[in-house]
Order: structure tokens, then C-alpha cells, then sequence
């Protein structure tokens, strides 16, 4: 019967490779979002505002400075700092990442072997819009708005949560959706 | 914000997560039926022909995880019986078809009967079962009609 030919694709991989590591992110990113709900600015706009980061008396004259360190030094922003260069990790190189070494020495040896190997640009691509929410809530952490942790670890549990648990790949249907809206696809993809 | 508060908070949010993926999975085993008439023409789709009997076409892109799975099911499906054709369109560089059938999520396969028509929609993964059963009630009714 007559098929479509399909254009040559990389070699595959086992697909509960990315799970497993999505799984593992989940939890970092629920983690994450707890620090950021009880020690950065979240926590302070309960009880007296976030005005509280404004410069203290003795950093009048050096506004910014001081102000930056504290907000880089909150738990959250660090949590979320670690979850964000894992993603950069996820996609400078995909194979070397901690889950995937985890995966393959530890995990994958246990399994039964892959009924159907997957396309391996999917996952990278969904580690590049993780990247994408975690960089964007750090930088705005950074500018002093409040909630910018833990509402951007909300975001990104929820994909990759849905990945691990019932394979659902929010990363493929948003790169449909950027690709109607005319901002992705119409120059060959690398 | 308090601990509790802030486990309460994650508790929520498990919970919209959770309620989000089982909808969004039942939705996806399920086959739409109600799908305004349209005749498919082969040649847009770069097809030099539909199938004699029913057509499966799956729209699919290249950054798809599912979509090899279920282009192996649907020519599986389709190399099992005698006039049926499966077609998969690449959408990755043909946003013009994306927009034409509606398409936001891949893949996503439609069933055309004998005469080009859009029968049934599947969004994501079908199962095999409800995907034969479906095939059948389309070729069935063309027989008839």
C-alpha cells in the first residue's frame, strides 16, 4: 500500500527516558515552588508588602546592589536557578544530562526493552521552553516582582508533570501553535 | 506565607494538574463525529490520490513524539485491508493546512470515506480498537450509501 516517505530522523531513543527525567524536574519544581512561596517575596507580601526589599537604611547610597544579592540569595531563586541550568543542560546536551545517566545505568538495565524509540528533538525542545519559564521567572525575581518564583515553577511543573504522568507533550502542541501563529517553522528547521 | 498555606497552594495545584491530564487524556481517546462537511482534496495535501474505500490522514510535524507510534498504527491499520489508504502530512513548513483543518495539536488524524469526506477527528493518540471500529462504521456506510 502506498506510504508517505518520512525524512531520515536521528537515532532514536527510549521514551521513558525523558519521563523519568520529567518526573524527577516535577518534583524539583514543586520543591521549588514551596521555597518560593514561604521565603521570598511571596512570603513578606502576606504579612507587611514587598516594600520590604526596598533598600534599608544603611544602602541608600548604594541602591541595587545590596538589593540584588538578597534576591539572589533567596531559596527560591536558587532552587529555581538549579532547575533552570538543568533545562540548559536538557538542551546543550541531551544524552549527558544527570536523569539521563541515572536513567540508562540505573533504571533502564530493570526495564524491558523499548517497544518503539523516539525522535529525541521533541524532548530537547520541551527542555527549551522549561528553560524559557524558569529564565523568565528568575529575571523577574531579579527586578523585584513578587510571585515570579513560584508562579513560574507552577508553569513548568504542570508540563512537565503531564509529560511524566500521562505523556502528554504540552511542548509539542505550543510548537504547533507559535507555528500557525507565523513565528516558528516557515524556514527549514534545523 | 505560611507553611500550611504553601502546601496548601502546591495540594491545589497537584490537584488542577491531575484534573488537567485526565481530561485532556479522555478527550483524546475519544473520536469527534460532529465535523462540518468537507470534501478532502488529495492534490492540496501533495497526495496523488485518496484511498478507494476510506482514508486515514494524520497530520503530523516534525518535532512530534507521538506521531511515528501512530504513524505505524495507521499503516498498519491501513496495509491490513484492501482500499485504504494512509496519508501523513507533515505540517512542520505547511502552516496554510495547520490553520485550514483546525489543527492544534499533532498528531491528529482525520478518517475520510470513499468520497473525500471527513467523517470521524481524532485528536492525539487513538487506540487501535476504537480506530478499526471507526474505520468500519465509515467504510460500512459508504458501502450502504
Amino acid at each position: 500500500m502506498p506510504e508517505t516517505p518520512r525524512p531520515a530522523r536521528p537515532r532514536g531513543i527510549d521514551p521513558r527516558g525523558p519521563r523519568f527525567g520529567a518526573a524527577i524536574t516535577s518534583v524539583l519544581l514543586l520543591v521549588t515552588a514551596f521555597l518560593g512561596l514561604t521565603s521570598g517575596p511571596a512570603a513578606q507580601t502576606a504579612s507587611f508588602g514587598w516594600f520590604a526589599y526596598q533598600p534599608l537604611a544603611g544602602v541608600v547610597f548604594a541602591p541595587g546592589g545590596e538589593v540584588l544579592r538578597q534576591r539572589a540569595l533567596d531559596p527560591g531563586f536558587i532552587a529555581l536557578l538549579v532547575v533552570a541550568l538543568l533545562f540548559l543542560w536538557g538542551v546543550v546536551a541531551p544524552r549527558t544530562t544527570p536523569w539521563n545517566l541515572l536513567f540508562r545505568t540505573l533504571v533502564q538495565p530493570r526495564l524491558r526493552p523499548p517497544t518503539e524509540l523516539e525522535d529525541p528533538r521533541p524532548p530537547r525542545f520541551a527542555q527549551g521552553v522549561g528553560l524559557l519559564v524558569t529564565a523568565v521567572g528568575l529575571v523577574l525575581h531579579l527586578l523585584g516582582v513578587p510571585w515570579s518564583v513560584p508562579v513560574a515553577a507552577a508553569v513548568a511543573f504542570v508540563a512537565a508533570f503531564l509529560n511524566a504522568v500521562f505523556g502528554l507533550c504540552l511542548g509539542c502542541r505550543l510548537y504547533l501553535l507559535l507555528q500557525r501563529l507565523g513565528v516558528l517553522g516557515r524556514a527549514p528547521a534545523a | 506565607m505560611t507553611i500550611v498555606g504553601a502546601l496548601l497552594g502546591l495540594a491545589a495545584l497537584l490537584a488542577v494538574t491531575v484534573g488537567v491530564g485526565v481530561l485532556l487524556r479522555w478527550q483524546q481517546s475519544r473520536p469527534r463525529r460532529s465535523i462540518p462537511h468537507e470534501v478532502v482534496e488529495p492534490a492540496r495535501l501533495g497526495a496523488e490520490r485518496l484511498g478507494d474505500r476510506a482514508t486515514l490522514l494524520q497530520f503530523s510535524t516534525e518535532l512530534c513524539a507521538r506521531c511515528p507510534g501512530v504513524h505505524r498504527t495507521l499503516s498498519s491499520v491501513a496495509g491490513a485491508q484492501d482500499g485504504v489508504v494512509h496519508l501523513d502530512v507533515d505540517l512542520t513548513h505547511r502552516p496554510d493546512i495547520a490553520r485550514h483543518f483546525h489543527i492544534l495539536q499533532t498528531p491528529t488524524t482525520l478518517i475520510l470515506d470513499r468520497d473525500g469526506i471527513v467523517q470521524t477527528r481524532f485528536g492525539g493518540v487513538p487506540s487501535r480498537d476504537v480506530l478499526e471500529l471507526e474505520l468500519a462504521r465509515v467504510t460500512g456506510e459508504a458501502a450502504h450509501a
